[in-house]
């Protein structure tokens, strides 16, 4: 689902009446923005019914939070995709999990996906300039930085997937962190202190 | 918390956005960010630089059960309605009608149980009203050995909780059928199930530990229960 700005001015029009209790737009909200943000929650905790529960409480959240969206001052998907992406890390907490199944072919095709410029049209300002950001770190920050972000990998749990050092992946990490926010910096997204 | 230094609030919050920070130190930032301003904002910053990377993952359609339950949580505490009103909650389709029909079957002496389910339709119906007689959960056995739990009004929040299934013999003590969901529709199958479903069997569920009641009787409150109306074949 690309975020046109089209899309975006929909989804902050649809959380401001969600902010003044309207039913029927929370309810427009979710067929809307429903879908993309399961699919996030999926990646990460990679259980149907843990995805399903996350979605369920995020839902419930921005309904008794989308007051605070106005606050934000973010893009509406970029808000509620942070709650689905930080409850989703919550649940994850509970239990211990193996990293081998970590999806070979879904991993790759994130990396693919970081590395290449964002070919539809008219992504989110702000998606375009991550993306691009993205493509210039080395591959290996690039890798480390997708599995973390999109599938929820700890370092440790990156160093198990990736057959690297420990250090290494944290090194990897906090570069690819370091350089991309430089790079972010530059393309103007970061704002002013 | 002015000692952070720029660098290393920076550096937490992308730690913490990305998701590489987990557990108890998330719960710590948070604090942390709650009483600095500039963490906050610089977490905003990083949320803002990052998430805008799941645009790339593609939608995978949500079970309608999920919007059902988010409805059913908004709903919150309701002063308790009468059977009527409640019938808005019967989400069950043709399903929970026959089971409202037998209620009302059952609740009015004088009219005579409905017609015979046909053979493929439920052979047993039991509605789990809570105490306040708002019904919660409609139990039907579509087939031998196997019961279906559909939902009429999810729990608003179980999460420290697990529901357990019980079924009490008109002589006896309860015995348990299992842990079932507190949010959405679900199946029990259990060996022997069938012997234990006589007329005058009573279905209650309970709010137990996690895992299940530890002593396999009811320890916690007893959220809904209802008896079994056995439909007849022709």
């Amino acid at each position: 689902m690309p975020q046109t700005d089209d899309a975006a001015d929909r989804l902050a029009r649809l959380l401001a009446a969600t902010a003044l209790g309207d039913r029927a737009a929370f309810a427009a909200l979710y067929r809307e923005a429903g879908a993309k943000l399961f699919a996030v929650s999926l990646r990460i905790v990679r259980e149907r019914q843990l995805a399903e529960e996350v979605l369920q409480d995020s839902f419930v959240s921005i309904w008794g939070h989308a007051a605070g969206y106005a606050r934000a001052k973010s893009a509406p998907m970029t808000w509620m995709a942070a709650i689905v992406r930080n409850r989703s890390l919550d649940v994850l907490r509970r239990g211990s999990r193996e990293t081998e199944d970590v999806d070979e072919v879904l991993a790759a095709t994130l990396v693919d996906e970081s590395a290449a410029p964002a070919d539809e049209a008219r992504r989110a300002a702000g998606a375009h300039s991550v993306r691009e950001c993205l493509g210039e770190l080395e591959p290996d920050q690039r890798q480390s930085i997708a599995l973390a972000f999109y599938h929820g990998l700890t370092h440790s749990e990156l160093a198990s997937h990736l057959r690297r050092p420990l250090g290494t992946v944290k090194t990897h990490i906090r570069r690819g962190l370091a350089r991309l926010r430089e790079c972010l910096a530059r393309a103007g997204v970061e704002e002013a202190p | 918390m002015r000692r952070l230094t720029d660098d290393l609030r920076h550096a937490l919050a992308a730690d913490f956005v990305l998701g590489t920070m987990r557990g108890r130190a998330r719960r710590r930032f948070e604090a942390l960010a709650a009483g600095d301003a500039e963490l906050g904002r610089v977490r905003r910053q990083w949320e803002a630089f990052l998430t805008p990377l799941a645009d790339a993952v593609p939608p995978v359609a949500p079970p309608a059960r999920v919007w059902r339950a988010i409805e059913a949580r908004l709903a919150g505490p309701r002063p308790a309605p009468g059977l009527w009103s409640n019938l808005a909650f019967w989400r069950g389709g043709v399903a929970a009608l026959a089971a409202a029909c037998l209620v009302i079957a059952f609740a009015l002496p004088g009219l005579r149980a409905p017609a015979p389910a046909p053979s493929s339709g439920p052979m047993l119906v039991a509605v789990l009203m809570a105490a306040d007689q708002v019904p919660r959960i409609v139990v039907e056995q579509p087939s031998e050995g196997m019961l279906q739990l559909r939902m009429v009004k999810p729990w608003v929040d179980m999460t420290q909780r697990d529901l357990e299934l019980w079924v009490i013999p008109k002589e006896g003590r309860p015995r348990s059928l299992g842990v079932v969901p507190w949010d959405r529709d679900s199946e029990v199958r259990r060996a022997g199930l069938d012997a234990m479903l006589r007329d005058g069997t009573t279905f209650a569920i309970s709010s137990e530990p996690l895992g299940g009641s530890p002593t396999g009787q009811p320890t916690g409150k007893v959220l809904c229960s209802g008896a079994i109306a056995r439909g007849r074949r022709a």
